[in-house]
């Protein structure tokens, strides 16, 4: 039998995408600590991540509401297996912890990284809080993660 | 809208890295086991529908690559590309092509050869804005989901280890399957590796290669060329709010999945899911997921799913067998996975799923997943 032939592809790629006006202020909010969500005046739901539509009442968003820095966990996981991150191309490494977190003031939840990476001290309806990054840029990621509140 | 039934499938031997073949050749091997099985020839299917999650192996266009394999030069072909569901999508969307008249014989393909890429990047390039940047994957979306169902249902560890010790049995039955083992423990599972806590390695469905095809026909076609079609009675598929977090405890709700499955019952007039269908296959990527969905498919009420495995209720020989061919835990080539549920409830129909045979099933479900946000369920009957 002859030996198999495969053929290797690399490639090194970069992509720009444009936000949008909702996030836009959303991310601009970031950048000082704030964090704001989209009001439907349909449903009265509010969307964190703001997004342009309310998928449920199909009328378009534009009124902010105030959110707070700490709210609800409302589901947990201790990852274990390195992950792709698809905004930077790096990977991290477990285990990391990952949370749905509703902020006060916000009807949806958020999913990010929790600091806690011991599973028997997480459970679901913990309060916990942002942690921001020191150098703020406007993106999701300047919330690092969040801690549990003692 | 005409009848239309299913009278052929056909599948790969599905398998971790199946690189004896390219992807043409992978499709051509599932495209001519459909046909074989139905007893038709390429020049016989008027349409061809196919399903790949292209990001997957990083190769755009699959259509156009492969349509060869599939039987599809001079005819018209698209594809389907829905995540999870896209393999169930491709096959509600070759029932519309018969059922609507536009066509008489549609083939249908579903394939994915994960080996070749990086399934892992293709699920990272989700939403630039916000999910990207804290995303884990299905693993992690279902981990967190589990969290939520076992807080408030209290389904178990060990109730879940079942599952994957029914699904792991049922593949060694199952010729195509990519991971079988008919001695696997509770113990096996529990002691598997944490992939995302509480998820384990034997909880979760694996990466395969492989393709799967299905052969539907109109009524009067399908009448002419099959003693015994499996006549598909009624198709549903629902889209969801993008985000995670956009819909509160999603593995228990599973809106999507329960809006489809509602709607399929109620055009066939099934209102005890458990008494009326012969067999399910369902697109279970997680075993705490089949436990849930147990719950929203109607086959028991809410927090009764740890009892229904417990008591061999969807074994082979109970009530409802679910899953006789391993299901997604036991071969998940993503975009065949769907196209595999149909075409095994079909094969159950036409008395021809061999040793995983249900005796004398004729009225199967299938259902597909995608991403949290699709849901498609398909009611498979052995009369139109």
């Amino acid at each position: 039998m002859n030996e198999r032939i495969s053929v290797d592809v690399e490639m090194r790629q970069s992509w720009r995408y444009a936000s949008g006006a909702a996030m836009e202020r959303f991310c601009e909010g970031l950048r000082n600590k704030r964090i704001e969500a989209l009001r439907c005046e349909g449903c009265g739901r509010r969307y964190l991540p703001p997004r342009p539509f309310c998928g449920n009442c199909h009328l378009h968003l534009s009124h902010w509401v105030p959110v707070a820095q700490e709210g609800v966990l409302e589901a947990w996981t201790v990852v274990c297996l390195p992950f792709l991150d698809g905004r930077t191309g790096t990977v991290r490494n477990g285990p990391y912890g990952m949370g749905l977190v509703r902020l006060d003031g916000a009807d949806t939840t958020l999913n990010h990284y929790l600091a806690e990476t011991d599973p028997s001290r997480l459970a679901v309806g913990l309060r916990v809080r942002a942690a921001w990054r020191d150098d703020l840029r406007g993106a999701i990621d300047d919330i690092l993660h969040f801690e549990v509140m003692q | 809208m005409r009848p239309a039934a299913i009278i052929g499938t056909g599948q790969t031997d599905h398998g971790r890295c199946r690189d004896d073949v390219s992807q043409p050749e992978l499709i051509r091997e599932a495209a001519n086991r459909a046909l074989a099985d139905a007893d038709i020839s390429p020049a016989d299917v008027d349409a061809v529908v196919l399903a790949n999650m292209e990001m997957f192996e990083g190769r755009a266009l699959p259509e156009l690559w492969v349509g060869e394999g599939a039987f599809a030069n001079r005819k018209p072909c698209l594809k389907v590309a829905t995540g999870g569901t896209s393999g169930t999508s491709s096959c509600i969307a070759g029932f519309h092509q018969a059922a609507s008249g536009l066509f008489d014989v549609v083939l249908v393909i579903g394939f994915e050869k994960h080996s070749e890429g990086h399934t892992q990047t293709g699920m990272a390039l989700t939403d630039p804005f916000w999910d990207r940047g804290v995303a884990s994957g299905a693993l992690g979306n279902f981990a967190l989901s589990i969290s939520q169902y076992m807080a408030e249902r209290g389904v178990t560890r060990e109730q879940a280890a079942r599952v994957a010790v029914k699904s792991r049995r049922n593949a060694a039955m199952n010729p195509h399957a990519h991971l079988k083992d008919a001695n696997a423990t509770i113990e096996d599972v529990m002691s598997s590796r944490v992939l995302a806590h509480p998820v384990r390695l034997m909880d979760m469905c694996p990466q395969s290669d492989g393709a799967a095809a299905i052969v539907i026909a109109s009524a009067e076609h399908a009448a002419k060329l099959c003693s015994r079609p499996a006549w598909i009675k009624a198709a549903a598929t629902r889209h969801e709010q993008p985000y995670i977090g956009d819909i509160d405890r999603r593995l228990l709700t599973m809106r999507t999945l329960r809006d489809a499955a509602q709607s399929v019952y109620a055009r066939t007039g099934i209102r005890e899911p458990l008494k009326q269908l012969d067999v399910a296959e369902i697109y279970e990527p997680v075993t705490y997921a089949e436990l849930a969905w147990y719950e929203v498919l109607g086959f028991c009420a809410e927090g009764e799913a740890g009892r229904l495995i417990e008591d061999g209720i969807t074994e082979m020989g109970g009530e409802l067998p679910v899953n006789p061919s391993g299901g997604v835990l036991c071969a998940n080539p993503v975009g065949a996975t769907g196209v595999i549920r149909v075409a095994e409830a079909a094969a159950q129909i036409l008395r021809r799923a061999g040793a995983h045979q249900i005796d004398g099933a004729r009225t199967a479900l299938a259902t597909g997943y995608g991403v949290y946000a699709w849901a498609d369920a398909l009611i498979l009957g052995s009369t139109p």
